[in-house]
């Protein structure tokens, strides 16, 4: 081997081996573009909220929302295959035992806390340590910035209310005595249930998103959005039950936790138990969607236009 | 005189105006390869003439091109091209290795090949060694080096770098201009430099724009501004005023500058006539250094300098 002009030979053992310095090398290969950058955002935004490759406190409160979803779902399955077994395959519903149509509902505000908690961590840090200069140089638009760090948390939300839903899917199944037979008899749960997670998600994901974009603390925006969820149940609650009538139906309606909870019982046909007693539930299908829509598109909308003109 | 057809970056009639405020005013300029830079007092428009050829600033008036594109209307050019901002902006939970990979990725590079340009680059910017320790825990001199590092991963045709010494104590800021000086001697990219600091431009930069109150007041190769800026200062004891009488018989102009005189003149035989002066008015020497001019000085000489533009 030749030796080149910046090669270095070590000071002992000489002929034995070589060290190149082969200096500063151009890219030569391909260059991806706008598409590329926005998957890094994106997968960027998922690593984020479920703290890979982060350190280990990162990763404790999502971990610990997740567990508790889990152990829910986990319950809700053993106390069916419990009825089932002590009671017969009609046990859990003689007793009225909550299934997926419910599960939302239960799990609802511990959603909203994981959404509440996890989500400002899209775009909070990104403006307060100033790294939102960086990318905004980059081939990347401020819409296609918002819209990845949207895409990826909907996709986090969305593992998050899928998964206990699957497990309890999957607990039913084994908590009967032919598991086939109780897939073949409630397989349109599965899409149901899908459909519904992605509604619960994508409301979630743009109410926490819009909160993060107006401040730079992520604390902040998660004890507003916590306290958004928490306080308007019980004050529309109450007012509503003591008001009545139709006016009560519409205050009912601005208790934001049942909005998406409204949708999921519109999809699996049946009042979840958290719902029953929300007069707003008497309303039509589609004044319920259309609320669902407007809590979710204009908010969208708002954060969208919050991003697309953004400079440092 | 190079001509505007070889610029990598060309400004014409550029102004910026917020509200009441004029950032820039009709400034018109060109910048070729080679390492540019941008001097100017605080608030001169230095960074408002950045963002805007980075695109994220759209101009009052005027067209500002980067690689012969309009990169507010062509986001792709940005690939092409590196920023380093004055301000922070590198995330501190996550480790330098990881966020220049990510860095690249946005940039458009595939994952495999942003990996390597992360390290490449790390290695380069003298922080291999820490590449993998989170970044909340860099001294200001290693974070300056990392976002540099993050402006060149991608190997852009051009790299804009904003106050890139700020903060930096002397041996810092020493090792910070030699790799701006490395950039484009070493790694072949373009350099667009602004700093409000006239020690550091002369010492890195091959060409210099200065600005003042948003209006190119001159522009030229740095040997130009250096051989004019040279004064020798002098401070005496005593018998100043004679001083000044000898030195004015021997033809030397000197102007009052503090406690001592600034005698102009860069020529070397200027110190043999200092020397003649001071034995003839008796005058003990408690000090003589050569000195550069002030930047306020040179902007005050050049007040009434109209545009211009930048050679190779």
């Amino acid at each position: 081997m030749t030796a080149g002009p910046n090669e270095r030979t070590g000071a002992t053992g000489a002929g034995t081996g070589a060290v190149f310095d082969i200096g500063y090398q151009r890219y030569t290969g391909i260059r991806e573009g706008r598409n590329r950058a926005r998957l890094a955002v994106y997968k960027d935004g998922v690593r984020n909220a479920l703290g890979i490759g982060r350190e280990t406190r990162a990763k404790v409160l999502p971990g610990l929302f997740i567990a508790l979803l889990l152990v829910i779902a986990m319950g809700m399955a053993m106390a069916a295959g419990a009825a089932q077994r002590l009671i017969g395959p009609e046990g859990p519903s003689q007793l009225d035992l909550p299934s997926h149509s419910d599960y939302y509902g239960i799990a609802s505000i511990i959603i909203f806390v994981f959404g509440a908690v996890v989500g400002p961590e899209m775009l909070c840090p990104d403006r307060r340590n100033g790294t939102i200069n960086l990318y905004l140089v980059r081939p990347l638009t401020g819409s296609d910035y918002v819209l990845a760090r949207w895409a990826a948390f909907v996709s986090v939300m969305s593992i998050v209310v899928w998964l206990p839903q699957l497990v309890l899917l999957v607990g039913l199944m084994m908590g009967g005595p032919d598991p086939f037979q109780y897939l073949s008899e409630h397989w349109l749960d599965l899409p149901r249930l899908l459909l519904s997670g992605t509604a619960m998600a994508a409301y979630t994901t743009t109410l926490a998103l819009l909160t993060a974009s107006f401040t730079t603390r992520r604390a902040y925006a998660s004890v507003f959005l916590v306290g958004l969820f928490v306080i308007t149940t019980p004050f529309t609650t109450g007012l509503a039950s003591e008001i009545g009538g139709a006016a009560g139906q519409w205050i009912s309606m601005f208790n934001l936790s049942n909005i998406p909870v409204h949708v999921n019982d519109l999809i699996f046909g049946e009042v979840s138990s958290v719902t029953s007693v929300a007069p707003a539930r008497e309303l039509s299908a589609s004044i319920l969607i259309g609320w669902y829509l407007l809590w979710t598109v204009v908010p969208g909308a708002v954060l969208w236009l919050r991003y697309r003109r953004m400079t440092p | 005189m190079t001509s505007a057809t070889n610029a990598l970056l060309t400004a014409e009639g550029l102004s910026k105006h917020y509200k009441d405020v004029v950032a820039l005013d009709d400034v018109s300029f060109h910048v070729t390869e080679g390492i540019t830079g941008i001097l100017g007092e605080n608030g001169a428009g230095k960074s408002t003439a950045i963002k805007i050829f980075l695109g994220l600033l759209r101009a009052t008036d005027g067209t500002a091109t980067v690689l012969g594109e309009n990169v507010a209307e062509n986001v792709l050019v940005r690939s092409r091209l590196g920023y380093m901002p004055e301000h922070d902006c590198l995330p501190t939970n996550v480790s330098a290795a990881e966020f220049l990979t990510h860095m690249a990725e946005v940039s458009g590079l595939p994952p495999l090949r942003a990996r390597t340009r992360a390290a490449d680059t790390l290695r380069h910017a003298g922080l291999f060694e820490e590449r993998y320790r989170t970044m909340g825990g860099y001294s200001t001199g290693m974070k300056q080096r990392v976002k540099l590092a993050q402006a060149l991963v991608h190997d852009p045709t051009m790299v804009f770098l904003d106050e890139p010494t700020a903060g930096l104590d002397p041996a810092g800021r020493e090792e910070m201009l030699d790799l701006v000086r490395k950039t484009h001697r070493e790694f072949g990219i373009s350099v667009l430099f602004s700093s409000h600091l006239m020690a550091d431009v002369e010492r890195t930069c091959d060409r210099i724009i200065v600005l003042q109150a948003g209006r190119v007041v001159q522009s030229g190769a740095v040997e130009h501004f250096t051989s004019e800026s040279e004064t020798v200062f002098i401070e005496v004891d005593t018998n100043l005023d004679q001083l000044v009488v000898a030195l004015e018989a021997r033809g030397v102009a000197v102007s009052a500058d503090g406690h001592g005189l600034a005698v102009q003149g860069p020529d070397a035989s200027v110190y043999d006539l200092v020397r003649d002066a001071l034995v003839e008015a008796r005058a003990p020497l408690r000090r003589m250094a050569p000195r550069r001019r002030a930047l306020t000085e040179l902007f005050r000489r050049d007040d009434d300098a109209s545009e211009g533009e930048v050679s190779s």
